[in-house]
């Protein structure tokens, strides 16, 4: 057998070899010591909790520690009640009002863009390029928006709209609220 | 041929009418013969030990290290001791070969071998205990600088255990290397003689062509003294390194700087006292009883007795020091009053016992040539080393500066079995060894059989003014007349010049001597004081003889001497015509004459 065969055969070996790694499948592992998690991780499996994950929900009616219910219902009575809510959010210096302002900003252009557009007018990319319909603007005359109703609609979502309690925190849903409402006056001015 | 000189006084080595062909015929016996029952018989009980101890590895490394006696406090105790004392037995082999080579000593060849052989199998033992008392073994490899996908990340150099890595992993390589080249022309040796083809076949692959030319040997030798040079510095770093291990820690009772040399005495104690063990065996089943003699023994039993002294004197300083430094806390280490009155009391009266007092029997000489009771001090001083690690580790660590952590340390089965299982490993080892290695290196042997066998110094002593030949004589040379007498290459010793040369005077030559001297002037006894004519270069004592017989005695007579002196002496003497005048005698008498 000369070198030439010998390195063949040695490379072969080698390209088997490799050819066991699986893109589609997790690689191979040398002892995996703590890789597996022994404690539950939120959002794993659990076959011995309910509908079978570890994430499970709280008892109804329980308070968190640094967290309020929103004490209206999700009625039209509800969203009524709750035009004449106002912001809580007590901004008493400039900075802090930017800041919420920034902060409404980014948030807003996260969640609520994609659909009510960049300037609130219901010009957003999903109604440019027509795959959803009827985003109202803010600046519509018949309706008459107030902070505590765009708080109520992130809250609870309205018609088309879902709820948005998911994604912010009260504190954000409100510095969003603030913020829709000076996209409002610059499209009314 | 001049005579070799040996004094007297030294033993022989070799005892027996052994030849050269005698060498190879006993040390080859064991390999081209069969195994007989005996050997069977401890082979299979050191399998066995060998399984067991397997199993209990399998077990531990399977199951955790909690199934040894470790706890919180203690977390080393038998492991590291075991691997102390095995590398500490390890120490004597290359010793014996390497310290003992620089030194020049001529016993170590007997027992170089089988040292090394031992110093190779126990460290291998010892080897296995750093990777098995890991509580991951599989990741052992980490301790290794290897560039990896952890962003490169590396050992941290200043841990002694990681020095152990290098100290370890390079002795065994150089012990291991050293080894093989001594046993190159053994294994030539083996092939040589073998009839068997597989045999031939095996040793013919071993021995890598040896062929033992002048060059191969010359080349050799500059290895193994080179080798030698290099493992002794090793010999004792490695042993200090093991002694960082604790010396460098802040334990009290291991937080000492008496530990490195303290530890390197102490492996060549212990080694010693393994490589006795062995041999005392070994002489007897292998028949090496003419190699491996009682002064083998007592020489050994000597490096012992110093060692061990060694150790004492450290013993000693430990507790004074202990003592001396006034710690509270160094009154609970493994040489303190505390240790020998507290519930660790019989591992310090064993120690001291056996590595204090029984070794001091060997002071006495009928003992230390005594095979027997050597080898139950041997055995003693394995088991006194043992305990000397286990004090050093266990003592220390039971009673450390906490009182609520102390703990006392009790082994488990899997304790024991590993240890035995290291012993049978061992045994396995060297029982295969005995019977496919020459366990003696028989081209050393060789070297020393005409200066220090038996046969030859009494026929030296018998003979005190007869040349020994150290080349066999070649009877073809006996051929022509010139090699009469025997000797194989002529001679051209000085005596014999002066022998052949004789009395130059007569009466015919007289008036010639006469004519001389009036011309280079005579010497008077009485006032003038004779020169050492030899400093001339082209005088030798032969010719130095020869001008004084004519009265020549001074560099002022021989300055005076011109060519036409020069023609009368060559005459008067008959021999090297023209030397005097070619050397320039009168020139150089000149410049001597002022000095």
């Amino acid at each position: 057998m000369n070198a030439i065969q010998k390195i063949g055969i040695l490379f072969g070996l080698l390209l088997l070899i490799a050819s066991c790694a699986d893109k589609g499948n997790r690689n191979y592992q040398y002892m995996p010591n703590m890789y597996v998690p022994v404690g539950y991780e939120a959002y794993g499996e659990a076959d011995i909790l309910p509908r079978g994950q570890e994430a499970q929900l709280p008892a109804p009616n329980t308070i968190m520690r640094g967290w309020m219910p929103y004490e209206f219902e999700n009625t039209p009575e509800g969203k009524e009640l709750a035009k004449a809510n106002t912001s809580p959010l007590v901004a008493t210096d400039s900075v802090q009002i930017a800041e919420n302002h920034a902060n409404g900003s980014q948030l807003y252009t996260i969640y609520c863009a994609i659909c009510h557009g960049d300037k609130g007018d219901g010009q957003g990319y999903l109604v440019q390029r027509e795959k959803i319909l009827g985003v109202p603007s803010y600046a519509d005359p018949a309706r008459n928006i107030t902070e505590g109703d765009v708080f109520h609609t992130i809250q609870y979502g309205l018609n088309a709209m879902g709820s948005y309690a998911a994604q912010l925190d009260t504190k954000e849903m409100w510095q969003v609220s603030e913020y829709v409402m000076t996209l409002k006056q610059d499209l009314t001015k | 041929m001049s005579s070799h000189y040996e004094a007297p006084i030294r033993e022989p080595l070799i005892i027996g009418e052994k030849s050269y062909h005698d060498i190879s015929v006993d040390v080859g016996a064991p390999i081209l013969g069969r195994a007989n029952r005996s050997w069977y018989i401890a082979f299979s009980i050191a399998l066995v030990a060998f399984l067991w101890g397997i199993g209990c590895i399998i077990y531990t490394v399977s199951t955790g290290i909690g199934v040894w006696g470790l706890n919180k406090t203690i977390g080393w105790a038998w492991d590291i001791t075991n691997f102390v004392w095995w590398v500490g037995i390890g120490h004597a082999g290359t010793l014996i070969s390497a310290i003992l080579l620089l030194f020049r000593q001529k016993w170590r060849m007997a027992i170089n071998r089988s040292a090394e052989a031992m110093t190779i199998f126990a460290v291998i033992q010892a080897g296995l205990f750093p990777i098995i008392h890991m509580g991951r073994p599989w990741l052992a490899y980490w301790v290794l600088p290897i560039p990896n996908q952890f962003g490169s990340l590396w050992v941290n150099f200043n841990s002694p255990l990681l020095w152990d890595v290098f100290a370890i992993s390079t002795y065994l390589s150089i012990s291991l290397v050293f080894w093989y080249t001594g046993l190159l022309p053994d294994f030539a040796m083996i092939r040589d003689r073998t009839t068997k083809p597989f045999q031939k076949k095996i040793y013919s692959l071993l021995s890598f062509g040896w062929s033992g030319r002048v060059k191969d040997w010359q080349r050799f030798e500059e290895v193994s003294l080179v080798l030698a040079g290099l493992a002794t510095p090793l010999v004792l770093s490695v042993h200090t390194i093991v002694s960082f291990d604790f010396a460098t820690s802040v334990v009290p009772g291991w937080h000492s700087t008496i530990f490195p040399p303290y530890f390197v005495a102490g492996a060549i104690f212990s080694g010693f006292a393994m490589v006795q063990t062995l041999l005392i065996i070994m002489r007897k089943v292998s028949n090496l009883e003419n190699y491996i003699t009682i002064q083998h023994i007592e020489l050994m039993n000597k490096v012992i007795l110093l060692t061990g002294g060694i150790v004492t004197v450290a013993y000693l300083t430990e507790y004074f020091i202990g003592w001396y430094s006034g710690q509270s806390y160094e009154n609970y280490t493994y040489l303190s009053f505390g240790a020998a009155t507290g519930p660790y009391w019989w591992a310090f009266v064993m120690l001291i016992t056996c590595n204090l007092i029984v070794p001091l029997s060997l002071w006495v000489k009928k003992l230390r040539r005594n095979i027997m009771w050597t080898f139950m001090v041997a055995l003693i001083i394995n088991i006194g080393m043992w305990f000397e690690r286990f004090n050093i580790i266990v003592i220390d660590l039971t009673k450390d500066r906490l009182t609520s952590s102390w703990a006392m340390f009790q082994p488990t089965f899997v304790d024991i079995g590993t240890f035995i299982g290291t012993i049978g490993f061992f045994f396995v080892l060297f029982l295969l060894y005995a019977r496919t290695f020459p366990v003696i290196a028989q081209a050393e042997v060789k070297t020393i059989l005409k200066s220090s066998g038996e046969m030859y110094k009494k026929r030296r002593a018998e003979h005190p003014n007869e040349p020994i030949s150290h080349v066999d004589l070649d009877p073809t040379a006996e051929e022509p007349a010139s090699n009469i007498q025997g000797s194989y290459f002529t001679s051209t010793d000085k005596k014999e010049e002066i022998t052949t040369t004789d009395t130059i005077k007569d009466a015919s030559k007289d008036d010639k001597i006469n004519s001389l001297l009036s011309n280079v002037g005579t010497f008077d006894p009485k006032s003038q004081e004779a020169d050492n004519l030899k400093k001339i270069n082209g005088i030798g004592p032969v010719m130095e003889r020869k001008l004084h017989e004519l009265g020549i005695y001074t560099f002022e007579q021989v300055s005076k001497m011109t060519n036409l002196e020069y023609d009368m002496l060559d005459t008067i003497t008959g021999e090297f015509p023209g030397r005097a005048k070619r050397d320039d005698w009168a020139g150089q008498a000149k410049v001597l004459k002022k000095n």
